[in-house]
């Protein structure tokens, strides 16, 4: 017993020893920790490193832009946030930044196509700005297309980046040749120059389509009185089947069946666009935006031709406003950096520096400056003066493909004019109540 | 029990004599064993099979939102209701229904015709087995983007052989239309899954009597009396589960549609599953994806049902 005692005694006494050690060292090491956390706390500000995802293009300077002016300035004027920018194909960005959403990590910034700002607030997975700091500052110096862009059923939920819209590009060689001398003013001069432009013997056509979606075909369709929705985008009856819709629509099948318009319009395999085909002769004429100046600007010989606005119909001249917008993605961990980064790339200095690389600004501010900056941009930011933006709403995708599939039927010659868009109409009118 | 029995019993030790517990321990492990093996399938079959389909069925109910922690409101019937006021799923249930018609016989009868050829008696009949098996283990994805391009506008080998003999270059933009599109994806379809039937009605034309077909042979029938009365009658059995199995897997088309085609032209080739993937996927309409793949369940089911119940009729008669 007493040397069980003993035993424990000694034992008991190690043990106390052993915790009285292990609770210095231990303790110790917490204070250690602590305090180097807090000396390099003290000594260096916390860095935040945002994730900001884009489709820029490398081909030219514009990603190269963002990544050496404009990220750089950025993070000098913000000590303590770090941007990092992955830039995407189109097609990959939208689904990644999805999927990532769903999984619960998103980039923190992402340059949106502003078709698909309402889907995505319609999703839930983009913040409502309305409130922010940053969007508050640049807010009232939008121009008001681009801001629309923005809004979707009366909140905000995104920066307006850059702008762009269609003009009518003409080949000045073509037009000589035909012996025309200006580019058309109203629709019916540009059929009627269509049809005199168009020479079977050297692939010619007058006009180029490049498509039978609503970004190609809006211009025509709006101009002629026609339209795809109510205001509030939510019904397409009465507007996407109207008789103003039906004419414009039977006007471009009916210059299709002439001959008049190219392979662009119906595509596959075999259809060269507008872009392709133009600079080598293919169409006289065709609708496209400013980022094609830069692509003409390096092709050797230049191609001679010159910029018009819209030609106007019974409804005016209207082209459509594309861009893109910048989004913050909902709930992320660093929501004021983001504001500030997205508010910088709205800055006068962002804006600018982008407008070099094709990106049109979509401030007020910055307009006259874009335009002093490249001249041939002065018809583009005219246009954007009456240029109208698609439906925005979180059915837009589906009521577009509803459009784009029911006109292939209408220009294939499977279905009348106006069945095809009473069909488009009903599935638009579903694409709309399921958004 | 008599009373010597029952005595029997009241002289039995209270512990079981050695060796009763190994006996039961090895009665335990051989019925446990099987379950234990069957385990990690069906592990996965639950995870990957089963609970998708409750989910895909549960999310159908209501506008499900794919960011956690957006409220999803349930909506009932709604996305059931939508689908038989789209205009545009029409194309796609139309395209699903032509391309179970055209290729589920046509498989059938190949197969069946290829395994009746593939005989003992058919010189190097492993490797006519393997070559016509061969397309079946390949992936459909490879299989597709392959048919792809013999059919592509461009370079591609279909163009380049009717160029041949038709004396002059021909260009046939066979993915841009809509009936070269439909037929492009036909001929994958069939040549990728006849190997299957084959190999089904192989199996099966094997265990069919010799003396059965020998003796009708003797009797003086002819061969098509001897397939009608004898081989097919024989064969039924896998002639149901082969049709019920393409019937559930043509319903199932897809990804020879997405990347053949894509549906296109304008969404003219689209089948259901494409139509629900660009629901999903595209427009972020899941619910309305998850209720159209919901009802393409219910209705392949039923199918199946109904194809059991036929055969099963026409045997017993």
């Amino acid at each position: 017993m007493r040397i069980n005692r003993a035993i424990r005694g000694r034992t008991g006494t190690v043990a106390r020893l052993f915790v009285a050690f292990s609770a210095l060292v231990f303790g110790g090491t917490l204070f250690g920790i602590a305090n180097t956390g807090a000396a390099s706390a003290a000594s260096k500000p916390k860095t935040v490193t945002l994730q900001y995802w884009s489709t820029y293009n490398t081909a030219d300077k514009e990603a190269s832009t963002i990544a050496n002016v404009i990220i750089p300035k950025f993070e000098k004027e913000n000590p303590g946030i770090k941007v990092k920018s992955v830039i995407y194909p189109y097609s990959d960005l939208l689904n990644k930044f999805i999927a990532t959403s769903a999984a619960g990590n998103p980039p923190d910034v992402m340059r949106s196509d502003i078709a698909w700002v309402a889907q995505l607030a319609g999703q839930g997975i983009i913040q409502n700005v309305g409130g922010l700091k940053g969007f508050s500052a640049i807010k009232k110096d939008a121009l008001p297309g681009p801001l629309l862009t923005t809004e979707v059923k009366g909140k905000f939920y995104a920066y307006p980046d850059d702008t762009n819209t269609q003009a009518l590009y003409w080949n000045k060689a073509d037009f000589a040749a035909a012996g025309i001398t200006s580019p058309p003013t109203t629709i019916t001069q540009m059929l009627a120059d269509a049809a005199t432009l168009t020479v079977p013997a050297k692939q010619q056509y007058g006009l180029g389509v490049d498509g039978t979606d609503i970004w190609n075909m809006a211009p025509y369709v709006w101009s002629m009185g026609g339209s795809f929705t109510n205001a509030k985008y939510t019904t397409a009856s009465g507007f996407m089947d109207s008789s103003a819709t039906q004419t414009a629509v039977s006007t471009l099948l009916t210059a299709l069946k002439a001959g008049y318009i190219g392979s662009d319009f119906q595509g596959g395999a075999s259809a060269v666009s507008g872009e392709a085909g133009f600079p080598k002769g293919e169409y006289a004429m065709y609708i496209d935006g400013p980022w094609a100046i830069n692509t003409y600007a390096a092709l050797s010989p230049v191609p001679s031709y010159g910029i018009a606005p819209f030609p106007s119909g019974a409804g005016g001249s209207h082209s459509t406003v594309g861009g893109e917008d910048t989004v913050v993605a909902k709930n992320g961990k660093h929501i004021a950096a983001a504001d500030k980064f997205a508010a910088f790339l709205a800055s006068p200095f962002a804006q600018l520096a982008m407008a070099k690389q094709g990106d049109m600004t979509s401030f007020k501010t910055d307009s006259a400056a874009e335009v002093k900056a490249t001249p041939s941009y002065k018809v583009f930011a005219t246009q954007l003066l009456t240029s109208k933006i698609r439906a925005n709403s979180a059915g837009y995708s589906a009521l577009d493909t509803a459009w784009s599939n029911v006109m292939g039927q209408i220009l294939a010659g499977g279905v009348t004019v106006a069945a095809g868009l009473a069909t488009a109409t009903q599935e638009a009118n579903s694409a709309l109540a399921g958004s | 029990m008599d009373s010597k029995d029952s005595t029997l019993l009241k002289q039995r030790p209270a512990v079981s004599p050695p060796g009763a517990a190994s006996r039961r321990r090895s009665r335990l492990t051989r019925i446990a064993t099987p379950y234990l093996l069957l385990l990690p399938a069906a592990f996965l079959y639950a995870v990957f099979i089963v609970y998708p389909i409750f989910r895909q069925f549960d999310i159908s109910f209501f506008n499900w939102h794919i960011f956690p922690g957006v409220s999803n409101p349930f909506v009932g019937w709604t996305n059931y209701s939508r689908i038989f006021h789209d205009p545009a799923i029409r194309t796609a249930a139309e395209n699903t229904l032509l391309f179970l018609v055209i290729t589920v016989p046509i498989q059938m009868a190949l197969g069946l015709a290829a395994a009746a050829l593939v005989t003992d008696r058919l010189p190097g009949r492993g490797l006519w087995r393997a070559l016509i098996f061969l397309p079946v283990v390949t992936s459909w994805v490879v299989v597709s983007y392959v048919f792809a391009y013999i059919f592509g506008l461009q370079g591609g080998l279909a163009n380049a052989i009717i160029s041949i003999f038709a004396g002059h270059t021909v260009r046939i933009d066979w993915l841009a239309q809509t009936w070269t599109g439909n037929a492009v994806i036909w001929i994958v379809s069939i040549w990728k899954g006849v190997g299957w039937s084959f190999i089904m009605f192989l199996a099966a034309l094997d265990g069919v009597p010799r003396d059965l077909v020998e003796s009708a042979r003797v009797d003086g029938a002819s061969e098509p009396r001897i397939w009608r009365h004898v081989v097919i009658p024989n064969i039924r059995p896998t002639i149901t589960f082969v049709s019920v199995l393409l019937v559930i897997g043509a319903s199932q088309v897809f990804t020879q549609v997405f990347i053949t085609t894509g549906g296109g032209p304008f969404g003219s080739t689209g089948v259901l599953l494409t139509y629900a993937y660009q629901q999903a996927f595209s427009f972020f309409n899941f619910s309305y994806a998850a209720a159209i793949a919901s009802l393409m369940a219910v209705i392949v089911l039923g199918l199946s049902i109904l194809q059991i119940r036929l055969m099963r009729r026409n045997h017993n008669s």
